[in-house]
């Protein structure tokens, strides 16, 4: 076996951050090489320096067929890397053949040569064992479909590596073991195959080799061959101290919110209940139905059946409006586009979500740069100007205008998803104090988070969604790196 | 040290201004005509009471529409029905009063009344089906010429002036002092300005102007902010069938007929106005002060143009680069802005490295 791909040492910072340090990986021909690390580990990171979209900092090598090689995104394609993203780029209303060739068309002098792509496409997924026309919209075909039109594609191209990144985040289970036995087919023709995946049992039944990623640094590289599942998660946790954050306890009162077996949106037979001072973590990985579960607690998404209880009463047809008049308050995981209306002020923005509250018809703007002031003020807002269009604010200043809109609601039960996201440290430091000021002035809160520290140093319980199902939930020693990625990564039977 | 402000240009940190600003240049340019052309005496005055008069006579109407798509464009819809619906409002009142003798007032309320189902109708469709509003109103435009057609049979419902109190003079008597034309203040003037005035207070000052913004910006974080976004956009085609129907009857108020062709090119009047008043077509974006200013311009430059006898032709083209350049105006200061915003942060990114040193590393 040889080698097709090896990095040398490659390291990459951002401003403020070391996303990757002192990297060495290698891949071969004929062999499938597993990525995993917790979310924020680096996995992304390095994927985008291979896909040449990121510039690795200077000192580390990239050697392709032996070769020094210097990545753009148009290189690393004509070399043969091809990566494939979560979110794939498609044009629906195309069919397969279409998708394939789109940018690198056959033509004898400006004339498409439609039988020989299509003859070259019908191969290709012959040779997939796939059952997909060539004729067949992209729209019609489900995601894993879809994966598997990208992989043909890369057959057609004469790709040398392929990049699959968290490729069976919304799959069934069936559509899993096709794409395993087809990732086992593409490897036996001498494709080199970088496989990213929070599921380990995949890794297990896919790969040869495995790397682990943590915190920017690489942990280890096994053989798969008699390796155990407790060993990987091993490496996989173990994060530095000084990322947590010391927070403040709060004493814990009666409960405000209940949820009883509430189905609906990908959530399936969901209960908890939320108490007053206390903050309830949601963790699990991405796709776990999560974010999809805080839509129907807060009545953006249909509530199939089950019961959401604010107060122990029962809220009918849940809304949110209804919600918002319950005192519930929603921070979604997109500020931009679900939170904030970005070519407005802050006081316009802070003051929206009250309307609902507000009796009176006539409002001044006065009033608006009252309230705006205020919380700029309070939350330390930059610029400290409420009439500032929040678009030209940076991301944690965002969050915080997000986080006025909801306390100008008065509001005493705050669903927070992903409260850190994309913000700096400072920020994060910041949003946390408030979130803790909170519980202190007796408000109780349910925050999703894939952001490990953050939910073990915060949460007073932990809830494990996987699957869209609950898995676990844990209280105090319990709220441990390794059991929160036990429980994420869960035990599902292939 | 802090990074250096952002600044703006001027034309974007006061919306309006970049519109007034147009518009002043208009008018400059048309006192420097005056000026050159008065020794010749070709040319009536423009800046006279009797004409400033005459074009609020010509845009009453197609302002009080533009009020109203104000509204709809704020909220991130468009209409073109407006004009072919304010044709059939014309002919239903019209007809009321002259075939089949229903009385004034019940006519007026018949046409008015109309105009608001029948927006209605198409505001719901757009308010709960994820079409087009371009291609619904579209739709409604063809179909509204269709039944306004079926219902005069083709042919001009001619009334006897009942509705002649709407043009009265309202300061009958009074001269201009440099030319000493009759001076003309209908009612209908009174009325696009009282409407224009509730409309703007509407937008700024209350709950429901807000959540019309709000609406338009961000569609999705106005739901999840209690605002219910589809009645909102639905109550916007409803006041938008009540100034139709008050903008038709006005009309027919003028011309004593109620024809087909009264409403046309109205949806196109109306929609360059609020456009060139810096309402943005994608919504959220936008006030009636700007669009009384698009109004004004879009009415002086008509308006000019016949004084200068130019042929209506001519004035075609001319109106459409005005709304053009109006509107890249925006656009260009923008990318001007950006330009000398992006050469200010190179040098003081350069300024920092030459006083911090190229060994600075960042923290952790």
């Amino acid at each position: 076996m040889s080698e097709i791909l090896q990095l040398r040492n490659i390291s990459k910072t951002f401003p403020g951050v070391r996303a990757l340090q002192n990297i060495s990986f290698d891949l071969n021909e004929g062999e499938v090489h597993c990525l995993c690390g917790e979310n924020g580990a680096g996995k992304s990171t390095l994927i985008k320096i291979l896909s040449g979209a990121y510039q690795p900092d200077e000192g580390g090598e990239i050697i392709f067929d032996g070769a020094n090689v210097v990545l753009n995104p148009r290189l690393a394609m004509k070399m043969g890397i091809q990566t494939i993203y979560q979110e794939h780029v498609i044009f629906e209303t195309l069919n397969i053949v279409e998708n394939i060739f789109t940018g690198s068309e056959i033509a004898n002098r400006g004339i498409l040569q439609k039988n020989e792509m299509r003859k070259q496409t019908v191969q290709a997924l012959r040779y997939l064992k796939s059952d997909l026309s060539p004729d067949m919209k992209m729209s019609e075909l489900s995601s894993g479909q879809q994966k598997i039109v990208e992989i043909a594609k890369g057959l057609i191209f004469k790709r040398r590596v392929i990049i699959l990144d968290e490729p069976t985040a919304s799959f069934s289970s069936v559509e899993i073991d096709n794409l395993l036995d087809i990732i086992q087919t593409v490897k036996e023709s001498g494709l080199g195959i970088i496989y990213i995946s929070h599921h380990l049992e995949e890794v297990f039944k896919v790969g040869d080799r495995v790397t682990v990623l943590r915190d920017g640094r690489k942990v280890s590289t096994y053989s798969l061959n008699g390796l155990t599942k407790t060993t990987l998660i091993k490496d996989m946790v173990g994060r530095d101290p000084s990322t947590f954050y010391r927070r403040e306890k709060v004493p814990i009162g009666e409960t405000v919110f209940e949820a009883r077996n509430v189905t609906g949106n990908g959530a399936i037979d969901i209960s908890f209940v939320l108490r007053r001072g206390e903050i309830l973590g949601i963790g699990g990985m991405a796709g776990s139905g999560r974010s999809e579960l805080m839509n129907v607690l807060f009545g953006s998404a249909p509530l199939d059946s089950g019961e959401i209880l604010v107060h122990g009463k029962i809220i009918k047809r849940p809304s949110p409006r209804t919600c918002i008049k319950q005192r519930m308050c929603f921070i979604t995981e997109d500020r931009q586009h679900t939170g904030l209306f970005l070519p407005q002020s802050i006081a316009r923005n802070v003051t929206v979500a009250n309307l609902v509250n507000t009796k009176r018809f006539v409002v001044r703007e006065a009033d608006d740069g009252r309230i705006g002031n205020k919380f700029v003020q309070l939350l330390n807002i930059r610029p400290s100007n409420a009439r500032a269009r929040v678009e030209n604010l940076s991301g944690g200043n965002q969050q915080k205008v997000v986080l006025a809109k909801w306390f100008n609601t008065n509001g005493e039960i705050f669903i927070f998803d992903e409260p850190t996201w994309g913000i700096d440290v400072g920020a994060k430091q910041e949003i946390y104090k408030v979130m803790v000021n909170l519980l202190k002035e007796g408000k109780a809160i349910i925050m999703v988070s894939s952001d490990m520290p953050e939910i073990i140093s915060m949460s007073d319980r932990v809830i494990i969604m996987k699957n869209g199902q609950k898995m676990a939930e844990l209280t105090g020693e319990d709220i441990s790196e390794e059991n929160i990625l036990t429980y994420s990564i869960g035990h599902r039977e292939i | 040290m802090s990074e250096p402000e952002k600044r703006k240009s001027l034309f974007q940190r006061h919306e309006n201004l970049r519109v007034l600003a147009i518009f002043i240049g208009f008018v400059a340019a048309i006192v420097l005509l005056q000026l050159i052309t008065n020794g010749t005496n070709r040319f009536p005055t423009f800046i006279s009471p009797v004409n400033l008069l005459n074009i609020l006579q010509q845009v009453g109407v197609p302002g009080i529409v533009a009020v109203g798509m104000t509204m709809v464009m704020i909220s991130g819809g468009i209409d073109l029905s407006v004009g072919m619906l304010a044709s059939l409002v014309s002919i239903v009142t019209a007809s009321g009063i002259s075939k089949w003798n229903l009385g004034l007032w019940p006519s007026i309320m018949l046409g008015i009344m109309t105009a608001v189902l029948l927006e209605s109708i198409m505001g719901y469709i757009i308010s709960r089906t994820k079409v087009e509003p371009f291609i619904i109103t579209l739709g409604g435009m063809i179909t509204f010429q269709g039944i306004a057609l079926l219902l005069c049979n083709s042919r001009e419902v001619i009334m006897k002036g009942e509705l002649n109190f709407l043009k009265t003079n309202l300061i009958q008597g009074a001269k201009d002092p440099f030319n000493h034309l009759n001076l003309i203040i209908p009612p209908y003037v009174l009325i696009f300005f009282l409407i224009a005035l509730l409309g703007g207070l509407l937008l700024s000052y209350t709950k429901y102007g807000r959540r019309v913004y709000a609406v338009g910006t961000n569609p999705e974080a106005a739901y999840l902010a209690g605002i219910n976004v589809q009645n909102m956009k639905l109550s916007v085609y409803i006041i938008m069938g009540f100034l139709v129907g008050i903008g038709a009857v006005m009309l027919l108020a003028r011309v004593n007929t109620g024809i087909i062709t009264l409403g046309q090119g109205l949806e196109i009047d109306a929609i360059a106005m609020v456009v060139i008043g810096g309402t943005a077509l994608k919504g959220g974006k936008g006030n009636i002060v700007g669009t009384l200013i698009g109004i004004f311009f879009l009415g002086s430059i008509g308006n000019a143009m016949n004084m200068l006898r130019l042929p209506s032709e001519v004035q075609f083209v001319a109106k459409g680069l005005v709304v053009i350049i109006a509107v890249s105006a925006g656009d260009v200061s923008t990318r001007i802005s950006g330009f000398i915003q992006r050469r200010k942060e190179l040098r003081w990114r350069a300024e920092q490295r030459a006083t911090k040193g190229e060994s600075v590393e960042s923290t952790k």
